[in-house]
């Protein structure tokens, strides 16, 4: 008996293993996850953003390169570092677990295009006080319509972005990179090790939010959890913000942008509760430059984001998964997010690209939930309108 | 299914998301009714896109595997 006991657990295990990590989660799943791991870090801590991150490693790169003078924080200690640390390290184990990490090499004109993705980005990012998540996700979910600004400069940044792609396919010389052979294995069996590396990952990052917390630093521990959290949910189902503003002009599917509409509005709804009862400031996160900033930095950060293939967070998982031309991306966005804050603060016009603000201030509280609802709506219903007429695809 | 000879084929390899799927959705235009596309990927990504992609647009996906070679083979016959 004991064995047919032992037997069925690791029958089990081996089922719940395969669910997790052999299939692909559908992107709507990804989508509710994501809101509940967003939520958490709202209530831990602060609003989710990522780009805030990268201008940190990029102020340290430039300090470390001796032209700027030593960041407030360290990396280890700055919050949104720390949670893009755990989103890299969770996509990474997560990738190592399924069987899809590989170190992935890309044609020459592809890292090309990952600096220039990278350096629009960066900028974009810079002039919006945010990137697709900090800038769009959670400020449309924070109630800052600077968000809603950068949606629709999101959507214009995309859709020239993809122009730019259909030019290039027809008049530049195209390359491909073979992969390493496979089949000519050497002694280390890795890809029977690999999954074995992605759970010593989590062991780490569990033991390093203790570690933080015996430091007295439980809250940045936490968002190093979260942010793992965030990198397997993303890995798994694949969930890119790219997706939700390109596919609609480009093959007129509408998966993405459904899954995104679902996450904003549990994301959304649930801060409402949390910001109308005072649980949180109403006005944390509302600080986005309205409407200048957030447009048109949406909309350089739209080509970029095109360009590099990956947004703020899904080249964080795709840099997880072993694409190093993503890997080329975030570097470059880390240092032009430095440079942009710094030209920005240079000329003094940091302030003058327009003023946030809440949206209850100008409908109303008793109006917010509607109107929220309905903006989201309209997206989803012209998106589905798009998937079967296919009016907006470009080609 | 490796007797099947394909129109035209596509090397897609080392590149990531969209080009593959861009590349694909091109090359497909240029093509008649029945004729086969080979399309040689590495990109996890495709692997969701072009099923998806060929469902849409009733396309039929008559392979999709991984060769030991490190990368994957898709065989698409353009509805």
């Amino acid at each position: 008996m004991s064995n047919n006991f032992f037997a069925d657990i690791k029958e089990q295990t081996k089922d719940a293993y395969d669910l997790v990590f052999g299939t692909k989660w559908p992107a709507w799943v990804g989508g509710i996850l994501l809101a509940i791991v967003a939520l958490m870090i709202f209530l831990w801590d602060y609003t989710w953003g990522i780009a805030g991150g990268y201008h940190n490693w990029g102020d340290w790169i430039f300090h470390l390169a001796g032209v700027k003078s030593q960041p407030r924080t360290l990396p280890w200690l700055h919050h949104l570092s720390v949670s893009n640390a755990g989103i890299l390290l969770g996509a990474l184990a997560s990738a190592l677990l399924g069987h899809q990490f590989k170190f992935r090499r890309a044609p020459k004109l592809e890292y090309a295009k990952g600096v220039i993705g990278g350096i629009l980005m960066g900028s974009g990012a810079a002039l919006a006080k945010g990137c697709n998540v900090g800038g769009f996700f959670s400020a449309v979910a924070m109630l800052d319509i600077g968000g809603y600004a950068m949606m629709v400069g999101l959507i214009i940044g995309a859709f020239i972005g993809l122009k730019y792609l259909l030019w290039e396919m027809e008049h530049l010389p195209q390359a491909s990179a073979a992969p390493a052979d496979e089949s000519k294995a050497g002694k280390i069996n890795w890809e029977a090790i690999k999954p074995y590396i992605g759970g010593l990952i989590f062991i780490a990052v569990i033991a390093a939010f203790y570690l933080y917390a015996s430091y007295d630093k439980t809250v940045v521990g936490g968002l190093l959890f979260f942010g793992f959290l965030i990198g397997l949910i993303m890995h798994r189902s694949r969930f890119c913000f790219v997706q939700a503003f390109r596919d609609p002009f480009m093959t007129g599917e509408a998966k993405m942008v459904r899954a995104v509409a679902i996450s904003l509005l549990i994301y959304g709804l649930f801060t409402i509760l949390i910001k109308y009862n005072y649980i949180q400031d109403p006005k944390m996160d509302v600080y986005h430059p309205f409407w200048f900033g957030s447009l048109v930095g949406g909309i350089i950060f739209g080509i970029g984001m095109l360009l590099a293939g990956g947004c703020a967070s899904s080249s964080l998982w795709r840099a997880g998964e072993g694409h190093t031309k993503l890997m080329v991306a975030i570097v470059s966005f880390a240092i032009s997010n430095s440079t942009t804050f710094s030209l920005l603060d240079y000329f003094g016009i940091r302030n003058k690209l327009g003023t946030p603000h809440l949206l209850p201030d100008i409908v109303g509280w008793k109006l917010t939930v509607p109107v929220f609802i309905l903006i989201i709506l309209v997206w989803v219903v012209i998106a589905n309108w798009n998937e079967k007429t296919e009016k907006f695809v470009v080609f | 299914m490796a007797d099947i000879k394909p129109d035209q084929t596509l090397d897609t390899r080392g590149l990531s998301c969209p080009m593959p799927m861009l590349k694909t959705k091109k090359a497909l235009k240029g093509m008649k009714s029945g004729q086969i596309l080979e399309v040689w990927g590495t990109d996890p990504g495709s692997k969701n896109d072009i099923p998806d992609f060929c469902k849409k647009n009733n396309n039929e996906l008559l392979e999709m595997t991984d060769l030991p070679e490190g990368y994957t083979r898709y065989i698409i016959k353009k509805g």
